[in-house]
């Protein structure tokens, strides 16, 4: 095994905590029983990645087993590094009927001669069916580098593409690949970027329970209900209930896909209390704008349903949903444009 | 002749006194607030107004390694009571007894042997010019170094730790009130591990009978400080002026709003313009300017700021936390910076 596979090994050994590492060779399926037995996980990595490496030399394994490990190691833990969403637009007649097969061959044929890279494609074997592509980038001058592979991730028959690692200079070159191999025209930037992949899938492909505004039925709430005596009535019971559905609407019910951030860049007139002489002014008041939590969604819905955020919910915070992004760019769009603040609801 | 109503006293109509039974301390006297510690006779008053940031090359005044130094890191805050029989004279000596205790705390407990040395350096520095009236003490600079147990000679010893005290425009009638063995650096800032902190504030509380505490930002000091530096705009470019909240919401949401520094400095200089002939900027003209940013965010999202805390403040003149962590980022605004921080620890410290 040469340098670079035995780096991307230990790499990959580094980072899994021992206890699963067990788990991860057995999938991998290139080491022996004897061997998988042999391996003690309860000691130092170190002692665990060279008895590894051991292994694969007598079992005279190369690269490509490597690569193959590491892709198996993402495809279980896909909640790592920062992915990014692009959406395919201008769909020709016959994208629907792309299959595996195809895509992979297409794929390969798109690699213009000049540029060099080492692809592999498999189709996950989970249910969600998604193909993953991992490629080391090289060029006329030098090998492909393996230990920055990007990642992408497609479900076949949506318009969305899931990219990790990619620099800015290999990216047209994969956008073209892309573009002929799921025979779309174009393909844009998603403005979606998180660290789950699990979350971005989710809230793209609406894996997860969204509510429509309906007038008859609402949602139960399922907050602890504080064993509540019968001589204690609330006050604003169908004011929350109201919160509560529109904050649902808005951001979808628990669990949500959990975003961890939402950047707004404001290119605005500035808006604040009147009687200064900004108010007036024609230039914007810029800033950016950036919100954080643990689970941007499920803090966003509470926010909406306790009355911390005015309702209803601004387009501003709801496209994050609705339109599967965030990232944005706040300009004014003209004179009709003028959010007025609503009263606040007694 | 009636006993009522005469005026002589006789026993029986006399009044009775109470006899207050002197045991040092009047019993019978009201729990004063001030009675316990000599120097609060005057009551500490918040500021509703006070000058604008003026920028000083401050190098003019202090050494430029000293500023350096006040520039680099990132302090933790805390306040200090006055102390007692402190002298600048002195520093020397209270350099030798501090890495003496140091080295013999850190040794509790632990077997000692024979020729292993645990080396710590400590060196007390008065850092003159920072003090602005005659009232503030000079402020005095400590470091302390290890020095590797096995170290060749040429090795420099290493700075693990670093603080300063402080005093600048301290309440001028409070400082004159304090007797006179009192001297009152009431801002102590620290960076480096905790528990060299809490040995050198253990050692400090020993030597000179003080205490300490640590001096968290209020909102208050916060909006200050927003509105001042973004009034320097016009001198000195803040490159940006970021305010930090943090909503209760379930999980917690930060919220980061970073304002372009043009823009706000002409917000600002709407609420205060910069050529008003009064040079004092009121509380209300700060709480006006932070109200107009929370109104422009209200009016796009929807979503109540007050409802949190404003947890962070930074500008390219540095940054504070509302836990008082601090950092200096250009040294010619650093008494305006000072002053407040001054000023917010003589109100913490319990009277």
């Amino acid at each position: 095994m040469d340098a670079q596979a035995t780096s991307v090994l230990n790499r990959i050994i580094r980072r899994i905590p021992n206890k699963n590492i067990e788990n991860l060779l057995k999938k991998w399926n290139s080491l022996s029983a004897d061997q998988l037995r042999a391996l003690d996980y309860t000691r130092p990595k170190w002692m665990i990645v060279e008895h590894v490496i051991n292994f694969c030399e007598e079992n005279r394994l190369n690269l490509k087993h490597i690569t193959n490990l590491e892709m198996i190691y993402h495809i279980e833990n896909p909640d790592q590094g920062t992915w990014h969403a692009c959406q395919l637009a201008e769909a020709q007649d016959d994208a629907v009927c792309v299959e595996l097969t195809q895509f992979k061959e297409q794929f390969k044929l798109s690699n213009p001669t000049k540029l060099f890279f080492h692809l592999r494609i498999q189709s996950s074997k989970h249910e969600d069916e998604a193909i993953w592509i991992r490629i080391a980038w090289g060029d006329n001058f030098s090998k492909p580098n393996h230990l920055k592979p990007t990642y992408v991730v497609h479900h076949l028959h949506t318009s969305y593409v899931f990219i990790s690692n990619l620099m800015a200079k290999h990216k047209i070159f994969l956008c073209q690949a892309l573009v002929i191999a799921t025979k779309h025209g174009s393909i844009k930037d998603g403005h979606l970027s998180t660290r789950s992949l699990t979350a971005m899938r989710d809230l793209l492909l609406r894996h997860y329970q969204q509510v429509f505004p309906n007038a008859h039925s609402r949602i139960p709430q399922e907050r602890k209900t504080l064993s509540s005596h019968p001589c204690i009535g609330k006050e604003h019971s169908d004011h929350e209930e109201m919160r509560h559905q529109m904050s649902c609407e808005a951001f979808g019910h628990s669990p949500s896909p959990k975003l961890e951030t939402a950047v707004y860049r404001l290119e605005t007139r500035y808006r604040g209390n009147g009687n200064h002489t900004l108010s007036d002014r024609e230039e914007f008041f810029r800033g950016v704008v950036r919100f954080s939590s643990s689970s941007l969604l499920d803090s966003l819905r509470h926010c909406v349903a306790s009355g911390m955020a005015e309702g209803p919910v601004t387009p501003l915070l709801s496209a994050i949903t609705q339109r599967g992004r965030n990232y944005f760019v706040i300009t004014d769009k003209g004179p009709g444009v003028s959010s007025q603040a609503s009263a606040p609801r007694a | 002749m009636e006993g009522r109503g005469s005026a002589v006293n006789t026993t029986a109509s006399r009044p009775v006194t109470r006899r207050s039974k002197s045991y040092g301390r009047s019993c019978v006297e009201a729990p004063s607030y001030f009675w316990q510690t000599p120097g609060h006779l005057t009551v500490l008053k918040i500021p509703t107004s006070r000058g604008a940031a003026r920028s000083q090359l401050i190098t003019n005044k202090v050494d430029p390694e000293h500023i350096a130094l006040l520039v680099k890191n990132e302090w933790k805050l805390s306040y200090v009571t006055p102390l007692h029989h402190f002298r600048h004279t002195q520093l020397k000596s209270y350099s030798k007894h501090l890495a003496a205790f140091i080295a013999a705390e850190k040794q509790q407990g632990v077997a000692v042997e024979v020729g292993l040395e645990v080396g710590f350096k400590v060196t007390f520095t008065a850092v003159l010019g920072l003090a602005e009236t005659d009232e503030d003490a000079e402020t005095v600079f400590i470091q302390i170094q290890s020095k590797p147990v096995f170290a060749a000679a040429a090795d420099a010893p290493k700075v693990v730790w670093r603080g300063w005290l402080t005093c600048v425009n301290g309440d001028p009638e409070y400082l004159r009130s304090l007797p006179p063995d009192f001297v009152s650096l009431p801002l102590f800032c620290t960076s480096g591990p905790e528990s060299l902190t809490t040995l050198v504030k253990s050692w400090f509380e020993r030597a000179f009978d003080c205490n300490f505490g640590s001096l968290a930002l209020n909102s208050t000091t916060l909006n200050w400080l927003a509105a001042l530096w973004t009034g320097c705009h016009s001198t000195c470019n803040i490159r940006y002026l970021k305010l930090a909240w943090s909503l209760p919401s379930q999980p917690p949401l930060d919220v980061s709003y970073t304002v372009n520094p043009q823009d706000a400095w002409e917000l600002w200089n709407s609420i205060h313009p910069e050529e008003s002939t009064d040079d004092k900027i009121d509380i209300k003209e700060v709480q006006s300017f932070i109200n107009g940013l929370e109104t422009h965010f209200f009016r796009h999202f929807k979503i109540y700021l007050s409802a949190g805390t404003l947890v962070k403040v930074s500008t390219a003149l540095g940054s504070a936390h509302l836990d008082g962590k601090l950092k200096i980022g250009n040294s010619d605004y650093i008494t305006t910076l000072l002053t407040l921080l001054t000023e917010s620890a003589l109100l913490k410290m319990p009277t």
